[in-house]
């Protein structure tokens, strides 16, 4: 009797502890741990707009966590503000077998300012969990409630949220009412997503997606990755409402809302911009005149509070404190434009300098597809100008790689339209190093060399005039991280803004650089600009790769060599062509042999490839970097 | 601590301006403005033309005495670089019921336009509070229409009711000082000592004056109110801190903490005695700090624990006779059982028994645990508070001078370290975040001693190759390596949790074009093991065929390449965290038809103070090479002086290793 009632009490506590066996490991299909780090088990958003100011968002997510890296993919946590309230959130952990561990109820989220570096103030926090895993594998269920007036920003789904994660089942809902009405548009899908979709009720599932593997130059994610965007017809913003559709009729709302009160200035202000331009005739020299001053007297500070999160501080006040973000200074900058009678335009952008992205020309929503606001100035009868205006030092009309090359939303009065914004390409991105240095006969080198930058080369370099003597040093020195003892004697910048050209003269010096080897001295011609990478050898590529920059450098390099010492042996000349670029040395014996003139070029050009063509990509910078490193070997005279 | 001292020895010496002038509020100087670098340091992108800050004892019959402190200061900004110190952030304390708050805030900037000194004014709505946390909230502000040759001004009031602490006080900053004037005035009840750290020497002003509360009390006495009024006098000891030209604190790599080495003065209070009332003594030395510490429930209390481990106990040391089998199996099993939260802290965070109950828990929850349940079979063993490298070296006694703590044993005449909070460690292999100088060894009584947590036993990586080399150039064989205590631990951290691929993928691609196949490795998570990997190796074109000559630096790709040393001098100590060796056996078949024309020359170098050395020997036989390259750091901290020293003795390394033997055809 005493063995039935223990057994008893024993099951009893067994089922005290809720135990959910969908949750095991052991029911995860083997499939899905193949590559990944935590498998979703579930991944679960309802969204509901039951009117044009209201929005609810309701998120399940249950993840198995697999190991110390599958941490990150959990995603316990939620976002708010002033406008934005989060509730019901709540976590719990179960263990392998499906038995619950822990319990991490709403007051022991963690709350914290959801502030970056660069902002002085913003009122965006965050509650997330913080859990210290006991064993491998757990599962976390993490559900939250969020609630808003504003409905004009409904979150991309994602099927898959990430590399090395993968997916049991996920299901992205959302109901909205007729007089809101949705718009909805699929990247990427592939026959496991499935759409059940009803008048009212957007609706799809999708299940057992396997994890994807990070390879190296792998495009964009969400260029592969299944996603859908969603944005309402009709939205509200702080009070405004305004609806999609298309490009005109958001940017008209935009403009009319948002910016169209924004530009007034104090009277000196104003005289003083007049005073600035007059005698200037040519329109390009005004607008040239203004960003200049712009950059001369204001500096960026970023402050996000409400709706400021979109609508630019008011141009009187970015005059009065001289700072801003990038959409007080865009807008700072288009009035005062505006009062030497240019009309220029505030334009929204996804600005990045990797993982270059697009706003979706085919599909108008509201601003979910940006993140920056540069200024667009028409010139009649030219090419428009564009300006960055939260930076003091960037060359006039110069986007360089944070926003080049993209669709951007430009917002006139008459609305809003998708322009292009200029591209750097290939040959546009320059670099020229020339070089006459000297080789004595303990191996050591002393030399002058010249490099001048284009482009986004320029972009890479430019900003060193600007750092300290200390950091100058400290950034040749890794520049130049293949000569050992390095010592610069010498530098010299010129930056040519108007041409967008950045000169460098150095002069240097660095012992023991070449290796002594009996009566032999070895060194590596290209001292330089030694370009030796190789991307990483896969044993199974899977993604296709895409070389997102493509850029020309060419070399110029007299060497002079010791007195008491003859040219033994020096490198081939060499041409290699590909799909993927073009690389060329050449060298030639001068001055009696006492010198040799070393030439080279290397082209690599942008594009996607696919996968089948990694390996011989692979093999083409394996190639050049076998070449940068053929040596000179001399050999003394006796 | 007299170590610590000496290593960080040298003066600074800084101008003292011993009378103090009148730098009025608001009268910034067109040469102030105009100046455009500052002719002491020129690369300095703003400087602090004035500083003062002054800290007063205020009393108030309700609550007491609070602290206000009076912060000035006047900057001048030279260019964009410098822009950042236009923008001012106070941390401001909570506790439950009382927090510290500014009051009188007044900025303005300074610009020349035309000639003539423009002034902008702060407004009060640019200025923004946030609740960082549930400890301190931040008041922040940047300053308007700052630009290249901007002064800034500004003045505000912290009011702290933490009368029994005040902040550490920095007296220099990233950006050098033209002139400071400090002054703490505290009141005869408050005693606080001053402790000065960092590479500056500061001479304090001290002298005293009198003051005095005065108590008013209220009587009623048939509808009629009386006051009485009551003085106090009482001595307030001021100390000055008047300096000019103080030099910006500059960064050098290779240090833990630029903090230990910042000037400042921290002040720390020993007693306080109100009239009438007893003493009441805070921390003064070492030994009062710890035992302050260890009569905390949250520290003394936690060892003092027995019952939740009691059973468990039974069974985990079962199978152990001898005191080191016993504290091997415990050690184990806490470091397995528990998982660390990521929190610092000398004082349980959960407390023990939670802890264990939930196998989670802080630094101090799992080391506590571990002292009790040694301590429990019969082991000598006591807590050890130490400071994390990232908190800095405690150099006076504070009680925020700890941060974490650490398990010690005594067994016979050992001494055996431990931390059971990571899962890589072993007894005397701590974590690396706690090997910062000297800990407190804290014993049953509460009394205390300085430890070394330095650990001064040699961390192997050894390998082994034997390798044929063909005639294009590339290379295939075998290769073997071990990595003992750190190297290990080193390993075990970075490689834990990857997968086998990913790790082979890895160490292909940082060793371009290797490939490796048959690999194997054992006891990587044995702990108490070093670790051996075994792999077939080949890789292309590691060596320069020239002509009818075949050119190679023996150690391949294991050849050092760059000086990490890379700047003209230095200040501060190197901090390589543990002592370490790296050798290398390599046996290299040269490729059939060729004969070894020359080799390197074998050498030995030694560092001073027998800190490091370099063996390099080569032989040649037949077609036959064999090398042997031996490094070693024997300490896990150089002082500054050794600085060119140890970057010429990597020079010399570096050269040797990558000079060339040559073959040529036959």
């Amino acid at each position: 009797m005493r063995l039935f009632f223990i057994i008893c009490l024993a099951l009893c506590l067994q089922n005290a502890k809720a135990q959910d066996f969908h949750y095991s490991y052991n029911s995860i299909d083997a499939t899905l741990i193949e590559n990944a780090d935590a498998v979703v088990r579930l991944d679960e958003m309802f969204v509901e707009i039951p009117a044009v100011d209201q929005i609810i968002v309701k998120n399940k997510r249950v993840v198995t966590v697999l190991n110390k890296k599958g941490d990150k993919h959990i995603h316990a946590r939620a976002w708010y503000n002033e406008g934005r309230k989060v509730k019901n959130i709540q976590a719990i952990i179960y263990n392998a077998e499906g038995v619950e561990i822990d319990k991490v109820k709403e007051k022991d989220f963690k709350d914290v300012s959801a502030v970056s570096g660069g902002t002085l103030y913003s009122d965006s926090r965050v509650k997330y969990m913080e859990y210290t895993p006991t064993q491998y594998p757990y599962t976390v269920v993490f559900t939250s409630e969020i609630m808003s007036k504003n409905t004009g920003f409904v979150p991309s789904w994602y099927f898959i949220d990430g590399y090395r994660v993968s997916v049991e089942k996920s299901v992205f809902r959302v109901t909205y009412d007729g007089s809101v009405g949705i718009l909805n548009k699929e990247y990427n899908f592939n026959e496991k997503i499935i759409n059940k979709s009803k008048e009212g009720d957007l609706s799809y599932v999708a299940e057992n997606l396997k994890a994807i593997k990070y390879e190296r130059l792998s495009p964009n994610s969400r260029n592969f990755f299944p996603r859908l965007m969603v944005a309402p017809k009709n939205f509200n913003y702080e009070g405004y409402i305004g609806n999609t559709g298309d490009w005109r009729t958001i940017g008209k709302w935009m403009y009319d809302e948002l910016l169209e009160n924004r530009v007034e200035l104090s009277e000196s202000t104003k005289k003083k911009v007049k005073k600035m331009v007059s005698g200037v005739d040519d329109v390009k020299e005004k607008v040239k005149i203004i960003y200049k001053y712009v950059q001369d007297n204001t500096r960026y500070i970023s402050v996000q509070e409400g709706i400021g999160g979109i609508q630019p501080i008011k141009a009187i006040d970015v005059d009065r404190v001289k700072y801003g973000d990038c959409k007080g200074l865009t807008n700072y900058t288009k009035a005062l434009l505006q009062v030497a009678d240019i009309n220029a335009n505030y334009t929204r952008v996804y600005a990045s300098r990797n993982n270059q992205q697009d706003i979706d020309k085919n599909f108008p929503t509201f601003l979910g597809q940006t993140n920056h606001v540069i200024l667009n100035v028409p010139i009649e009868n030219e090419e428009d100008v564009w300006l960055e205006c939260t930076s003091q030092i960037m060359p006039f009309n110069f986007l360089g790689d944070f926003t080049d090359d993209r669709n951007v939303f430009v917002i006139t009065p008459e609305g809003g339209k998708i322009i292009k914004t200029p591209a750097y390409i290939n040959e546009d991105n320059y670099k020229k190093t020339e070089a006459v240095y000297t080789v004595n006969e303990r191996g050591d080198i002393s030399g002058d060399i010249i490099i001048t930058t284009k482009g986004i080369q320029y972009d890479d370099r430019f900003y060193l005039e600007e750092k300290k003597e200390e950091d100058i040093i400290k950034q040749y020195k890794d520049y130049w991280k293949g000569i050992n003892n390095l010592k610069l004697n010498k530098h010299e910048f010129s930056n040519d803004r108007d041409d967008v050209v950045f000169t460098e003269k150095v002069k240097l010096e660095a012992t023991s650089y070449g290796t002594l080897s009996g009566d032999r001295l070895l060194f590596v011609v290209n001292a330089f600009n030694k370009n030796t990478s190789v991307p990483d050898r896969y044993r199974n590529r899977k993604l296709p790769f895409e070389i997102q920059r493509g850029y020309l450098d060419e070399d110029e390099f007299l060497v002079r060599i010791p007195e008491n010492y003859t040219i033994e042996s020096f490198p081939e000349s060499k041409d290699i062509e590909t799909n993927y670029g073009k690389y060329s040395i050449s060298l030639e014996l001068q001055e009696g042999k006492k010198s040799i003139l070393y030439k080279r070029s290397l082209l690599i050009k942008k594009g996607m490839y696919p996968k089948e063509a990694y390996a011989d990509y692979r093999d083409f910078r394996k190639q050049v970097a076998r070449a940068e490193n053929s040596k000179i070997v001399l050999v003394k005279a006796k | 601590m007299n170590n610590s001292i000496k290593l960080l020895g040298f003066f600074l010496l800084v101008s003292y301006g011993l009378t103090a002038q009148n730098v009025k509020f608001g009268k910034v100087s067109k040469e102030e403005l105009l100046e455009t670098k500052y002719e002491k340091d020129t690369t300095a992108s703003a400087l602090v033309l004035y500083r003062n800050l002054s800290l007063n004892y205020n009393y108030s019959q309700n609550t007491g005495f609070d602290v206000v402190t009076n912060v000035r200061e006047r900057i001048k900004i030279y260019n964009k670089e410098g822009f950042r110190y236009a923008t001012i952030r106070e941390r401001l304390y909570k506790a439950s019921s009382e927090e510290e708050s500014i009051s009188g805030l007044k900025a303005y900037s300074y610009n020349i336009e035309n000639n003539e000194i423009v002034k902008s004014k702060l407004k009060g709505s640019d200025v923004f509070k946030e609740n960082v946390s549930k400890y301190y909230k931040e008041e922040k502000f940047t300053m308007p229409n700052v630009k290249e040759g901007t002064v800034i001004e500004y003045e505000y009031q912290i009011h702290s009711p933490f009368a029994y602490s005040i902040d550490e006080i920095f007296l220099q900053y990233d950006i050098p000082i033209k002139k400071q004037e400090i002054r703490i005035a505290t009141p005869e009840y408050f005693s606080f000592k001053p402790n000065m750290k960092g590479y500056l020497l500061v001479i304090p002003k001290q002298s005293r004056k009198s003051d005095k509360i005065i108590f008013k009390s209220k009587t009623r006495n048939n509808n009629v109110t009386s006051y009485d009024y009551n003085t106090q006098d009482y001595i307030v000891d001021v100390v000055e801190y008047n300096m000019n030209n103080v030099p910006a604190l500059k960064e050098e790599p290779f240090v833990n903490n630029m903090n230990n080495y910042r000037s400042s003065v921290n002040y720390e209070l020993q007693y306080v005695q109100f009239p009438r009332q007893t003493m009441e003594t805070y921390t003064t030395t070492w030994e009062s700090v710890v035992k302050k510490i260890y009569e905390s429930d949250n520290f003394g209390g936690q060892l003092k624990l027995t019952g939740y481990f009691k059973k468990p106990l039974v069974e985990i040391i079962k199978n152990a006779s001898s005191l080191e089998e016993k504290l091997g199996v415990i050690f184990f099993h806490v470091q397995g059982h528990m998982n660390w939260n990521k929190y610092y802290g000398k004082y349980a965070d959960l407390g023990v028994k939670k802890a264990y109950k939930e196998k989670t828990g802080s630094v101090a929850d799992i080391n506590l645990m571990l002292v009790a349940m040694l301590r429990e079979v019969g082991i000598d063993a006591n807590p050890v508070l130490v400071s994390t490298r990232s908190h800095g070296v405690p150099m006076f006694p504070t009680n925020e001078g700890f941060n974490y703590v650490i398990a010690a044993a005594k067994i016979g005449d050992n001494v055996i370290l431990m931390d059971a909070s990571n899962k890589y460690t072993k007894p005397n292999l701590l974590a690396t975040r706690a090997l910062n100088w000297f800990g407190r060894l804290v014993k049953k009584d509460g009394t205390s001693y300085a430890i070394s947590t330095f650990p001064k036993k040699l961390s192997r990586e050894i390998c082994m190759m034997q390798l044929n080399l063909n005639e294009n150039g590339d290379l295939e064989g075998k290769m073997r390596k071990t990595y003992t205590d750190y190297n290990a631990y080193v390993f075990r951290n970075k490689n834990g949790s990857t997968s086998e691929d990913d790790y082979l993928e890895n160490l292909e691609n940082e060793n371009n074009g290797m490939e490796i196949s048959n690999y194997e490795i054992e006891n990587k998570a044995f702990i108490g093991k070093p670790i051996m990997e075994k792999f077939d190796v080949s890789i292309e074109s590691q060596a320069d065929v020239i002509g009818d000559k075949i050119y190679f630096s023996p150690l391949f790709f294991n050849t050092k390449k760059e000086n990490p040393f890379k700047l003209e001098e230095r200040n501060y100590p190197i901090d390589f965290t543990f002592p370490w060796q790296e050798k290398y056996t390599v046996n290299i078949t040269i490729p059939d038809g060729y004969k070894v024309e020359s080799i390197p020359e074998s050498i030995k170098l030694g560092l001073e103070d027998n800190i490091g050395k370099f063996v390099y020997n080569i032989v040649a036989k037949g077609n036959q090479l064999q090398i042997v390259v031996d490094l070693k750091v024997n300490s896990a901290i150089i002082p500054a002086q050794n600085y060119l020293g140890i970057k010429e003795f990597y020079k010399k390394v570096i050269e040797k290793e990558t000079e060339k033997v040559v073959l040529s055809k036959i």
